[in-house]
């Protein structure tokens, strides 16, 4: 990789299921061969322009260390990590809400009664400032992934985590209690990358933007 | 306990010599347009901020100079009934880095422009303007970047909708991400949100040279940013004939980065492809009401620690024979 080559990072996973579809035949278009590989850097239909595959909580950190240009990532990741970053874009797809889930018959209002609330949670920070507005106290249980099994196994009362269609909630027995907030997938840009070189990165972004709100 | 990587440089031959060079140079730069040093004691017993390094003498709890311009601000304003107009200065602060990679012994070198209550400061923003735009030659870089901003251009339209605290924080914020979208979502059901939010487009919408001041016109705060416009245009019309080669001027309405000192004119240098600011400065006519004393205050500061790190790891950047990977 050389100084001229640009990056821009995507998120594996979900949302990268859904964007890597939306830019075939754009500048920004993923080479097919490449993508099918375990390689992590992808060539795109631009020469001079790669795509670096990463998990979502990483992301971040690879623009904000400049590392990659452009990035995009949800705003549920961003919140949580507060890096330096620029959000250029809100690109609306990928969007589902971060959401208080308990098993189904258990209220808002009981959770509020427990004296010893317990939430497990991948977002410690969005729940805190949630507890904060609503005056409560709880212990965090802090998980990484398959936080649905907590209230079931008597982990933690409830969870805070991210909702799409409700299937994965439905299939567990669990139910939303309360609506914390919206997630969707931002555009991020490097600030040093942005600020210093605009011409080079804008047409960039705007491609980005026009294949993944517009197209 | 949080675990922290704090990270202090020993600077070997190579970067020893640049930081000796630069320092020298930029400080004769300074002497020359009659600039006088002063040389703030490194171990501060003020009010003492949050990210300092602080540690016991005895019973008193002191801190290593967190920074130059309050420590300058406070020996002025103890010390002098008059101000020296023009001061300097070079050596290390220390902070503990927001960022895992940032070091903590950072070395700078500076000034201070001070005036007396009701003067002028349309000169003096220019002078320190002309000054940094000769900065670039003095350190070779091949090429830079000046952005022009103003601290007004967001700070008035929020004092004018009355809003202040959390919420302005949370403006500005929103603002040092471009991301419009987001002063939407932090000023939701407030009454002032439209027009904050298409002010935010306005600000937003460009990044160029002199033409983007023309996106002003198009916010609802227009009229009440003419005399900033005025002041902006002014300073284009006078920088743009005496531009060095090599050296691009660029307007930049959305500079909120230290907004809660800077009051007026906001001046940051950058390299095409560095990811931080090089020197960054502006005008700050709070500071000395804040220490008693009716004095005006505008500055710069030339973050030679970022250079050094630009230098070892874009050498291409400069033309001084000795930053090149060989000379480390």
């Amino acid at each position: 990789m050389t100084h001229s080559t640009l990056l821009i990072a995507f998120p594996k996973g979900r949302l990268g299921d859904e964007l890597v579809p939306k830019l075939a035949g754009t500048p920004l278009a993923l080479d097919a061969e490449a993508l099918k590989s375990r390689v992590l850097q992808i060539p795109t239909a631009t020469p001079g322009v790669a795509v670096l595959l990463l998990k979502g909580a990483d992301l971040p950190r690879y623009v904000a260390a400049g590392v990659a240009s452009l990035g995009i990532v949800g705003s549920d990741t961003l919140d949580e990590m507060d890096m330096d970053l620029l959000e250029l874009a809100d690109l609306g797809f990928g969007a589902c809400r971060l959401s208080l889930c308990a098993k189904a018959g258990v209220t808002l209002e009981a959770l509020r009664a427990k004296p010893h609330l317990r939430l497990a949670t991948k977002f410690p920070k969005a729940t805190e400032a949630w507890l904060s507005r609503e005056d409560l106290t709880a212990e965090l249980v802090p998980l990484s992934s398959s936080a649905e099994l907590a209230p079931l196994l008597g982990l933690a009362d409830a969870i805070v985590d991210l909702v799409q269609t409700g299937g994965t909630l439905k299939a567990h027995g669990l139910v939303e209690t309360a609506v914390l907030g919206r997630s969707s997938a931002r555009l991020v840009a490097a600030r040093g990358a942005y600020l210093s070189e605009p011409g080079r990165l804008r047409p960039l972004a705007e491609t980005l933007i026009k294949a993944l709100v517009q197209g | 306990m949080p675990v922290r990587t704090p990270h202090f440089p020993d600077l070997l031959f190579g970067s020893a010599a640049r930081l000796r060079h630069w320092e020298g140079a930029l400080m004769g730069l300074l002497a020359n347009h009659g600039y006088r040093e002063l040389h703030p004691s490194l171990v501060l017993r003020e009010a003492i901020p949050e990210g300092a390094l602080r540690f016991f003498d005895g019973d008193d709890l002191v801190a290593l100079r967190w920074d130059f311009t309050m420590a300058l601000a406070g020996v002025l304003a103890r010390g002098f009934p008059v101000p020296p107009p023009r001061v300097s200065y070079a050596g290390a602060v220390f902070r503990r880095p927001a960022q895992p990679w940032e070091a903590v012994e950072r070395f700078e070198v500076g000034c201070e422009r001070i005036q007396p209550e009701g003067e002028s400061s349309e000169d003096a923003d220019l002078e320190l303007a002309q000054l940094l735009m000769a900065i670039p030659g003095v350190l070779g870089l091949k090429s830079a970047i000046l952005h022009m901003g103003n601290a007004a251009l967001v700070r008035r339209p929020l004092e004018a909708e009355g809003i202040f605290g959390d919420l302005a924080k949370e403006v500005v914020a929103a603002l040092s991400r471009r991301a419009p979208h987001r002063v939407k979502e932090v000023l939701d059901g407030h009454p002032s949100a439209a027009r904050l939010v298409a002010h935010a487009e306005a600000l937003l919408s460009e990044l160029n040279g002199p033409g983007t001041l023309g996106a002003l016109a198009t916010s609802p705060y227009a009229e009440l940013l003419h005399e900033e416009r005025r002041h902006m245009e002014l300073t284009l019309r006078s920088l743009l004939p005496i531009l060095p080669p090599n050296l691009e001027l660029r307007v930049d309405l959305a500079d909120v980065a230290g907004l809660d000192f800077y009051t007026g004119p906001t001046l940051r240098l950058w390299a095409p492809g560095a990811q931080q600011e090089l020197a960054a400065g502006g005008r700050y006519d709070s500071l000395f009401p804040g220490l008693g004393r009716p004095w005006q205050a505008a500055g710069f500061c030339v973050r030679l620690s970022r250079l050094l790190d630009l230098a070892e790891t874009r050498p291409d950047l400069f033309e001084l024979p000795g930053v090149s990977p060989s000379h480390r």
